[in-house]
């Protein structure tokens, strides 16, 4: 019988569950008492209508959110944990929620929020999951908002870092007021631009035409002063640091076209640029902005490494193995504290193991997925999972140092440093000021010289025709124009310089599990003892599978697919190397050849994966295919005809590497590696000189990724990961690393073009100002169509068709 | 066209009247987030949660024991 799915949450009925909610008149089932609860304080709100109009069904609450108001009493009178303290003695607090899934869920939670005394305002971001809440402490218990949160089924989590969110949505709001102003100061400059240009074709009488210059300068000033500053800003840091940044060129650009048409205007002769002025600064605002709200929708992901560890512990006394144990929050732990965590729970310190023995996941820092026993004595680290018993574990390290902490920190370090990586454009920009500069110098030289009433109009004219507009927007426009065909492809691209220094990357670096291949193995052949006639093909399959029925171990998700019966299994015990245990009452041994070996079972060859055998013999062997990623083996060819080298550093054991390496093809690879050993690995090849592409997708290679000159993130990759990552490939095939490589190269070609093309301009146009020939709308004209001629070059890498090199290259080399 | 004389200024003023109502509404916080306050011309009607909820806590502890 099929029952129909929870009203609430959409999870089955369970067939004894009697259940049901009223709604419009009509009973409907749920799955639980929790969803029960909160479906009808919904529906007694008056707030029926969020079944209406919600896009996606609610999380089911579990058993955790009963106690959460008296667990967040823990935090009612901690004031760092209120949030920020605005001036008028509220605070704004801002919690990550989950359980937040479309529109409806957002109006749920302000519905039930904003009506409440010490609550004034309530906005909900959908898309991150966080809730803004400005506040009262003295009205209402910070506890109490976190029990009428999770009454209506969501979940909120421990507020963290707000001071820096709260600086962030700053710095975003005044970009956005920068972007803002230049834009309406752009449209009325531009209009009264209109009437001059058409005075200049048609007549126009002097004092329209003065008063229209006048009206331009008024706008344009405010706009430079308060849309402008930034670029001014930079400049002047990027010059104390004795470099030429990109802002150098832009600062001068804005700043000679503005007191140009300020000294025309006062000597009221010759062309106004205000138009110019406002244009160029509207324009790179927007690039501005757009480049801001990716970066910080990285930044919103990089706070998924504190999530990694949980936010409760259980504190127990000293007490005895069932004592009761005290929820408190896993930052209040110190060193010494005894810590209960049950089987599936996730270690919340780096501690030793004091009570009980399990098996636990260090798949986080290591990559090796496999579970290692723990037992009395042993240390464990935090973030690692409980796979088997409940423990008690004593704290060895206060959370803030555990070594979860420490990667974090490593990584944080590690993107400041690779922010040092100059642009491509950056040294030509220095050149290009130098060039200029030097141009006008020699013509005021000149003209000082020969003829003294043209020194002042001939050094303008240079300056201004040699605007360095369409030099700033060379590399900007280009990256923009891949970076939407990428996205067309499945890459996203999260910064820009990383397409440039792409184009000079000569080693790549490829983690294994997860990147090289899909993590879960399967069987590709099946050997059968030809002397065990009484098994079959199907019969071993079927107790392998048996065996496996209940292992976390990798290997067994290779016998999913097999249709076994799992109450015909009995006794079973999990060993390091494998599993034995009774099927239809016989007994079996399941494992690699040395659980063989130790049971003294006689294997024809010592290789192979997994074994199957009895008391009396070995009876099969399965060949397991580790599940290459789609277009591995032909991406590396590619890469290699390229001239990159190629090599695996991988967390796992050694065999298991080689075998990988091997079937890929690479003849380099380290196994074994923690992520400390991947960080210095790294840097002592860099320090050799070679510029690194590293491509991975675990927790563990965070640090890595974020150090490496360029880094690439493939589909199904952790979060974290993602956020350190200069490219997430959104496809499953790796080869979408030869498509990036492919874009990169011709990326860099359209910027070279478009360097050229600036600088063959200046070198044209530059002689003729010098010699005193350019009339005003020549140059105004030069600066628009130059700057135009850079953009629409650009916008061919959108258009254009990247082509297939992977398959070519594939076809030339295997085979 | 010495009307131009009054009407420019004008649409200045005008101007700075827009660039502080734009500013204003960033300060608010209006384009912090643009996607629930739409949906809430849908939702909101006259059915409004009842002002204070005692019921709220009854409810919220639902499996705790």
């Amino acid at each position: 019988m099929q029952a129909d799915p929870c009203f609430h949450c959409g999870e089955p009925v369970p067939s004894v569950c009697r259940l049901e909610v009223e709604i419009q008149g009509q009973s409907q089932p749920v799955c639980c008492a929790g969803c029960e609860a909160v479906a009808n304080l919904i529906l007694r709100s008056g707030q029926s209508r969020y079944y209406q109009f919600r896009t996606a069904k609610a999380t089911r609450p579990t058993d955790e959110d009963a106690g959460v108001e008296q667990a967040w009493g823990h935090f009612d009178e901690r004031r760092p944990l209120w949030g920020s303290a605005l001036k008028d003695g509220s605070y704004e607090l801002l919690l990550q929620v989950e359980g937040i899934r479309c529109a409806a869920c957002a109006w749920l939670i302000r519905g039930q929020l904003e009506p409440r005394m010490g609550i004034r305002q309530v906005q909900v971001d959908v898309a991150t999951g966080f809730v803004r809440i400005n506040w009262l402490p003295h009205k209402l218990r910070l506890s109490k908002i976190a029990a009428i949160l999770s009454g209506i089924g969501y979940r909120p989590h421990l507020p963290l870092a707000g001071a820096e969110t709260m600086s962030r949505q700053e710095e975003r709001r005044d970009a956005l007021k920068r972007l803002g102003v230049a834009g309406l100061g752009m449209m009325q400059v531009m209009m009264y631009a209109v009437g001059l240009y058409a005075g200049d074709a048609m007549g126009i009488s002097a004092g329209s035409e003065r008063f229209l210059q006048w009206i331009s300068l008024v706008v344009t000033t405010p706009v430079l002063v308060y849309s402008g500053r930034v670029f001014y800003t930079g400049a002047w840091r990027s010059l104390r640091l004795l470099r030429v940044g990109m802002d150098v060129p832009v600062a001068l650009a804005i700043s000679i076209a503005f007191v140009m048409s300020c000294i025309n205007f006062l000597l009221g002769s010759g062309h106004v640029y205000f138009d110019s002025v406002v244009m160029f600064v509207f324009f790179l605002s927007l690039g501005r902005y757009a480049e801001l709200v990716i970066r910080h929708r990285n930044l919103q992901t990089g706070l998924a490494l504190a999530r990694l560890l949980p936010e409760w512990a259980e504190r127990v006394g000293d007490g005895s193995e069932n004592g009761p144990g005290e929820k408190v929050p896993a930052m209040d732990l110190r060193t010494g504290d005894r810590v209960r965590v049950r089987a599936g729970q996730t270690f919340p310190a780096d501690g030793r193991i004091i009570r009980g023995g399990t098996e636990v996941d260090e798949a986080l820092l290591t990559g090796e997925s496999r579970p290692l026993s723990k037992n009395i004595g042993e240390d464990v680290i935090a973030g690692s999972i409980n796979r088997l018993q409940t423990v008690e574990v004593e704290v060895s390290t206060d959370p803030g140092d555990s070594t979860v902490s420490v990667m974090g920190r490593m990584l944080l370090r590690s993107q400041t440093h690779r922010s040092r990586f100059a642009r491509l454009s950056e040294r030509y920009a220095g050149w290009f000021v130098a060039f200029v500069l030097v141009v006008a110098g020699l013509t005021a030289l000149w003209w000082l010289i020969h003829d003294v009433a043209m020194l002042f109009p001939a050094t303008l004219a240079v300056l201004v025709i040699s605007c360095p507009c369409a030099l700033s927007l060379a590399t900007p426009a280009a990256i923009a124009s891949s970076s939407r065909a990428l996205l067309e492809r499945g890459i996203l691209l999260t910064r820009g310089v990383a397409l440039e220094v792409l184009g000079g990357v000569n080693t790549v670096v490829l983690d294994k599990t997860g990147t090289l291949t899909t993590g879960s193995p399967t069987i590709a052949g099946t050997l059968i003892n030809p002397v065990r006639v009484d098994h079959d093909h199907a019969g071993v399959l079927y107790v392998a599978a048996a065996l496996e029925t209940d292992s976390s171990h990798p290997v067994s998700r290779a016998f999913d697919s097999v249709k076994t019966n799992r109450t015909a299994v009995s006794d079973v015990i999990h060993h390091q190397d494998g599993v034995e245990g009774r099927v239809d009452d016989k007994f079996y041994l399941l494992g690699n050849a040395a659980l063989m070996r130790a049971n003294g079972i006689e294997l024809p060859d010592p290789g192979g994966r997994v074994w199957l055998a009895d008391k009396t013999g070995w009876i099969a062997r399965f060949e397991l295919d580790d599940g290459l990623r789609t277009g591995v083996s032909d991406t590396i060819a590619a890469l290699k005809a390229r001239g990159m080298d190629v090599m695996i550093l991988s967390g796992d054991q050694q065999q298991t590497v080689a075998l990988v390496a091997e079937r890929t093809g690479i003849d380099t690879w380290y196994a074994e590696q923690n992520p400390k050993m991947k960080m210095e690995l790294l840097e002592s090849l860099q320090a050799s000189g070679k510029t690194v592409l590293m491509v991975g997708d675990g927790i563990n290679d965070a640090p890595v990724l974020s150090a490496a000159n360029v880094s690439m993130t493939v589909s199904g990759a952790s979060e974290l990961a993602n956020s350190t990552a200069d490219f997430i490939l959104t496809g499953e095939s790796l080869a979408l690393v030869e498509t990036v490589f492919a874009t990169a190269i011709q990326t860099r070609k359209i910027i070279r073009q478009n360097l050229f093309w600036a600088l063959c301009y200046n070198l044209l146009a530059v002689p003729v100002a010098a010699a005193g020939y350019i009339l005003p709308w020549m140059a105004a004209l030069g600066m628009s169509l130059s700057s135009l001629l850079v953009v629409m070059n650009s916008g061919r890498l959108a258009g254009r068709r990247i082509p297939g090199v992977v398959v070519q290259t594939a076809r030339g080399s295997s085979r | 066209m010495s009307m131009l004389y009054v009407l420019i200024p004008l649409a200045v003023l005008l101007l700075a009247v827009a660039i502080w109502a734009l500013i204003w509404a960033i300060r608010s916080g209006q384009f912090d987030e643009l996607e629930s306050h739409g949906w809430s011309v849908v939702l909101d009607d006259d059915q409004k949660p009842p002002p204070v909820g005692n019921d709220i806590e009854k409810h919220s502890n639902y499996n705790k024991e």
